[in-house]
């Protein structure tokens, strides 16, 4: 026993400062000389159920493991099934989707920055953050009628259109945040505890952050422009104007900077989205005329589309097809393999907090072990989004 | 009648009356039921949020830390299967004790103290310096990683704060040539406070309080992300309360002594407060009041600082300053200046 020198500390999954994980760190006194992250404490197995449900259900059920950002996750499958599909929805449904895309985006990145304020100890920023998480729930639940799990995009046009004074609440909420961000700046973003704590902590060089393979703010703030919003466009992206965040240092500090920039970027392309959002039908005009007269009647009125039971056993030819969408924690991959059955033969996510959960072996090591949560917020990791 | 003469007697005798009632015991668990729930009052009010509310609604949840203690006392007292029990027991009982005890040596008025002794600036320090050792044994006991960490961050943080605060102690004892709290409190009458003649000490001390508070930014012995509850991970019910109670009885202990030494004492000695020994105490706990206040407002402006970073500040920049202090004091003295 006298020539144990580490002290190995198990930190997880029952600790306020895990989440649904366990790490296994390696102390040299205060330094970490080993990080073990130990993930799939959350597993579902999405994938494999997906297998055995319709092409309808899993809209609802991609959107379980990353309950912060629900709608992008909903879009990357519709995508990939609308490509299966060889369909597109009209442009109108292509500017609703970008707009809950991005209000998502926005309570996604204030839930991330709270839970990074209240794991270095700042209460108050846990608190504001996710009390403004509320706006944009409230908006959200405005355009789709949920808070959270919207399952709004559905293959050939979303479910509900655009309903009336909502261009009004979405500017107030708007200008709400921008005011809130300046706060943010004061109390938490540049306090100088703040800055001690993260600045120069947690670094992933520009080339490490490229080998390792991490997406999304995280590997924006290692100084890498990668936004598949930009390189990849889809739905309204490539008509509206809007800047990648980049930053070159790397540190957690870059990487909380780069999510309340973003912030201002989606708020943005919301208010891009709400002045040029053109006129027309949410729903593919040949699907329209599949649904039963009654329902058709009801949508036309109401302008909001019941969930198409018609669609229950939607069997798209056989093939496969591929997706990719910028989360708002990164690249959320989707594949999808059809047997011309109502079930997906082979159904994969790749999410991307999967993809970054290796960033802590490398940003962590040789800190100390105060740096563990400091890092853990600014990757913004979200364990059962990376365990699916 | 003798009898009740004589318990009367007794009761407001200084060496009953100030451990016991005021500004002792009681007084302090007033004390620690209001500032946790002006804590928790003002960090929701920071926070966009009500805070405690619904015991007893009418005062706004006030006795909120009442029923929390209830709830303290039925908990199961839970003790590790590793742990050294004589210690894990004790050490919390002595922990709060100690943490009270320095309150005897603090006078309430010219006439009204339960330690007569001329070495009361010294006392005090020097009984507060005796809890975190018992914190360092609890973390051991308690066989448990988080706790070791803890018992030991507490250990680093206490080398960092006790020199600054002893060595600012000792600059306004050479600013007021005197070493009895009575002695300083007194020279305080006309008016200039011990804040004004020496800042760079009465800031020294206050930061180096709030080190040993555990008060944010400060808070890194029981960083909760880190270490969950630093040295008091393992303890359940009752004997957690005490634990976080001493925490509190330290901060308590320390801002009455700040009041006394740094914002004048009882003085200015105002008319219902010269009627009874006792009572220019009030105002002594009003400012010791303020200040505890002010300490726990920083919970909602501050994240924590990591330990080497507060360790640095305590030991590069803090240091420095109680010594510059020192200087101002021996400058004060060599111009001349009297005090009082």
């Amino acid at each position: 026993m006298s020539e144990e020198r580490f002290l190995e500390l198990l930190i997880g999954p029952q600790h306020p400062g895990s989440g649904h994980m366990k790490i296994t760190a390696e102390m040299d006194g205060d330094i970490i000389v080993g990080f073990e992250p130990n993930i799939g404490y959350v597993h579902r197995a999405v994938e494999k159920i997906a297998e055995t449900k319709t092409y309808m259900q899993i809209i609802p059920l991609v959107e379980r493991p990353a309950l912060p950002d629900t709608a992008n996750h909903n879009l990357g499958y519709t995508l990939a099934l609308e490509k299966l599909l060889g369909i597109e929805a009209p442009p109108r449904a292509q500017y609703l989707r970008t707009l809950l895309a991005e209000i998502n985006r926005i309570h996604s990145h204030l839930y991330g920055i709270g839970i990074h304020g209240i794991f270095i100890g700042s209460s108050t920023m846990f608190m504001w953050a996710f009390a403004d998480r509320e706006p944009w729930m409230e908006l959200a639940q405005q355009l789709t009628g949920a808070r959270l799990t919207y399952s709004y995009m559905i293959p050939g046009g979303v479910r509900r259109n655009l309903p009336e004074g909502f261009k009004d609440n979405a500017l107030k909420a708007t200008r709400y945040m921008e005011r809130r961000l300046k706060d943010y700046d004061k109390l938490f973003v540049h306090n100088p505890v703040t800055v001690a704590r993260l600045r120069d902590v947690g670094i992933l060089k520009k080339n490490l952050a490229a080998r390792i393979g991490v997406v999304g703010p995280t590997l924006r703030a290692s100084g890498i422009s990668y936004d598949v919003r930009k390189i990849e466009p889809y739905c309204a992206y490539p008509h509206l104007d809007f800047d990648v965040v980049v930053r070159e240092e790397g540190d957690s500090h870059a990487r909380l900077l780069v999510r309340v920039e973003e912030i201002l970027q989606s708020i943005r392309i919301i208010r891009q989205v709400l002045d040029e959002v053109p006129d027309g039908p949410v729903f593919l005009e040949s699907y329209i005329k599949l649904l039963s007269p009654k329902i058709r009647e009801e949508a036309e009125k109401t302008q909001i589309m019941r969930f198409p039971a018609t669609f229950a056993a939607l069997k798209p030819p056989k093939g496969e097809a591929t997706s990719r969408v910028e989360a708002a924690r990164g690249e959320v991959f989707y594949y999808i393999v059809s047997d011309g059955s109502p079930q997906p033969y082979r159904f994969r996510m790749v999410t991307p907090s999967f993809r970054n959960v290796v960033a802590f072996k490398y940003a962590l090591l040789g800190r100390r072990l105060a740096d563990i949560p400091a890092v853990y917020g600014s990757l913004d990791y979200f364990p059962p989004e990376a365990d699916r | 009648m003798d009898i009740i003469q004589f318990l009367l007697d007794l009761l407001f005798s200084e060496a009953v009356f100030v451990p016991l009632i005021f500004p002792g015991l009681l007084t302090l668990t007033v004390v620690i039921v209001v500032i946790i729930w002006f804590e928790r009052k003002l960090a929701a009010k920071v926070q966009l949020r009500y805070g405690p509310l619904y015991v007893f609604k009418p005062l706004g949840g006030i006795v909120q830390l009442v029923a929390d203690l209830v709830k303290f006392l039925f908990a199961e007292l839970i003790v590790p299967k590793g742990a050294d029990k004589r210690a894990f027991l004790l050490s919390p009982v002595i922990l709060f004790t100690f943490s009270v005890a320095p309150v005897v040596a603090i006078p309430l008025s010219s006439g009204y103290a339960a330690v007569k002794s001329d070495l009361t600036l010294l006392i005090v320090p020097a009984l507060l310096t005796l809890a975190p050792i018992f914190v360092l044994i609890l973390g051991w006991s308690s066989d448990n990683k988080f706790s070791f960490i803890g018992g030991l961050r507490e250990g680093y943080m206490m080398m960092a704060y006790e020199t600054t605060m002893f060595v600012a102690v000792l600059a306004m004892a050479v600013t007021y040539s005197s070493l009895s709290l009575i002695d300083i409190a007194g020279k305080q009458s006309n008016g200039l406070w011990g804040i004004v003649l020496n800042p760079l000490a009465a800031f020294a001390f206050f930061v180096a309080m709030l080190m040993t508070t555990a008060r944010f930014p400060f808070d890194v012995t029981e960083a909760e992300s880190e270490i969950v509850i630093g040295p008091y991970t393992e303890y359940s019910g009752i004997y957690f309360g005490l634990c976080l109670g001493a925490s509190y009885a330290k901060l308590y202990v320390l801002s009455l002594f700040f009041a006394v030494v740094f914002l004048g004492g009882w003085n200015p000695l105002i008319w219902p407060l010269n009627l009874n020994p006792i009572l220019p105490g009030v105002a002594v706990l009003v400012k010791a009041f303020l200040v505890m206040l002010f300490c726990v407002f920083l919970r909602s402006v501050y994240p924590r600082f990591r330990i080497d970073q507060a360790l640095q500040l305590g030991w590069h920049k803090l240091l420095a300053l109680s010594v510059a202090s020192v200087v101002l004091a021996l400058v004060l003295i060599g111009l001349g200046f009297e005090v009082g």
